[in-house]
């Protein structure tokens, strides 16, 4: 049985001319990358073009990659920054919460297309209001959100990423939580607890 | 955290929970409700050709780079080994052909240029001549204290205009 090779390994291997290290960490972060700036520009093939650039950058910029560092944080930081330079110069219109869900039901509705039967049932209109509440909040917030139960990366690791001390992060994600409690109760996920 | 906490649905009672655990100031407990209720939300998949997109980009940019950088190095060396040729076989017969060219201008531009210059000069003589001989037809003595005297006129009756204007203005004033 094969061990999977970690990604500084695909990293240094992808810097020495490997086409196939540099394919299998495409194909590791090309779902995270996709889903990462989709979060901030809301438009699926812009979000695809976005991750394209990121993956560039970070080809380009292999040699200056630490292997110290964790790739996933480098690489996050990279294409945030792409995200962040796009949204600066164009600004995106803001939706309402309405719109938000009716992309998101959309969205959910492709996504459903590309899972199982039984995975696309599953899907309730809870993901689809959260996604909107998510789009809602604020930037800041967004990120941590996105990058702590998205990509499931520990507060140092967004600290790093975000440029912020790690208890920051945590003061962001504690917001961001109660904001998005907000936003799921101002459209009707109220509960009594 | 893992990803292994992703469950394909969410439902009211993941929701409750969360809640629960926010309301009651676990920050940790609820952290790890809401990694779980956030697993449900939608997830992008890109197009199946995104990963040969992006690879194929890296490595066309490679190939360009990798050109740049050998056109780069042909051009320095051409400049090396051109330069390297002239200083050996070329530059004394280019040294002898320069000072002979600078020498053949110079001495053909300097005699043109005083040449020139005399003319010139000889003009601005002839203009200061005609000058003073025309300025020494039109100014005679009368003509000189009626320019004067209309001067004097014109001097007195602007400095009566503003007293005039200026005892209007403190008048106001006073008032």
């Amino acid at each position: 049985m094969a061990v999977e090779q970690s990604d500084a390994e695909l990293a240094r291997q992808a810097l020495a001319g490997s086409e196939t290290a540099y394919r299998d960490l495409v194909a590791r972060y090309a779902t995270p990358a996709v889903n990462f700036v989709y979060r901030f520009v809301r438009d699926r093939s812009l979000a695809e073009d976005l991750a394209q650039e990121g993956f560039l950058r970070v080809y380009q910029r292999l040699g200056t990659y630490d292997p110290e560092r964790k790739f996933s944080s480098w690489f996050f930081q990279v294409l945030r920054n792409i995200t962040i330079d796009y949204l600066r110069v164009n600004r995106l219109p803001t939706a309402s919460l309405d719109e938000l869900q009716d992309e998101s039901g959309r969205q959910a509705a492709v996504d459903r297309d590309s899972v199982s039967p039984e995975q696309a049932a599953q899907q309730g209109e809870l993901a689809v209001a959260m996604a909107a509440a998510l789009a809602r909040i604020r930037p800041e917030y967004r990120e941590c959100v996105v990058l702590r139960y998205q990509e499931g990366l520990t507060h140092p690791e967004i600290a790093e990423i975000l440029r912020l001390p790690p208890g920051t992060v945590k003061t962001y994600l504690h917001r961001a939580r109660k904001e998005l409690a907000d936003l799921l109760a101002e459209s009707g996920w109220n509960t009594n607890v | 955290m893992t990803r292994d906490v992703r469950d394909p649905y969410m439902d009211r009672k993941q929701l409750e929970q969360w809640l629960a655990e926010e309301a009651s100031g676990h920050d940790e407990a609820a952290d790890a409700a809401f990694a779980h209720l956030f697993a449900a939300v939608p997830r992008i998949e890109p197009k199946p050709a995104f990963v040969e997109l992006a690879v194929t980009s890296a490595l066309r940019w490679r190939t360009r780079r990798r050109r740049l950088i050998a056109v780069a190095w042909s051009t320095v060396v051409l400049l090396v080994t051109t330069g390297a040729f002239i200083a050996f076989y070329a530059s004394p017969r280019l040294a002898a052909a320069a000072i002979k060219a600078v020498t053949f201008t110079s001495s053909h531009v300097i005699p043109w240029l005083v040449a020139y210059t005399k003319v010139a000069m000889e003009w601005w003589w002839t203009i200061g001549r005609v000058g003073t001989v025309i300025v020494s037809a039109v100014v005679t003595p009368e003509r000189a204290v009626a320019i004067v005297g209309v001067e004097l006129v014109g001097i007195l009756a602007l400095f009566a205009l503003l007293r005039v204007a200026g005892a209007g203005r403190l008048g106001d004033a006073q008032v």
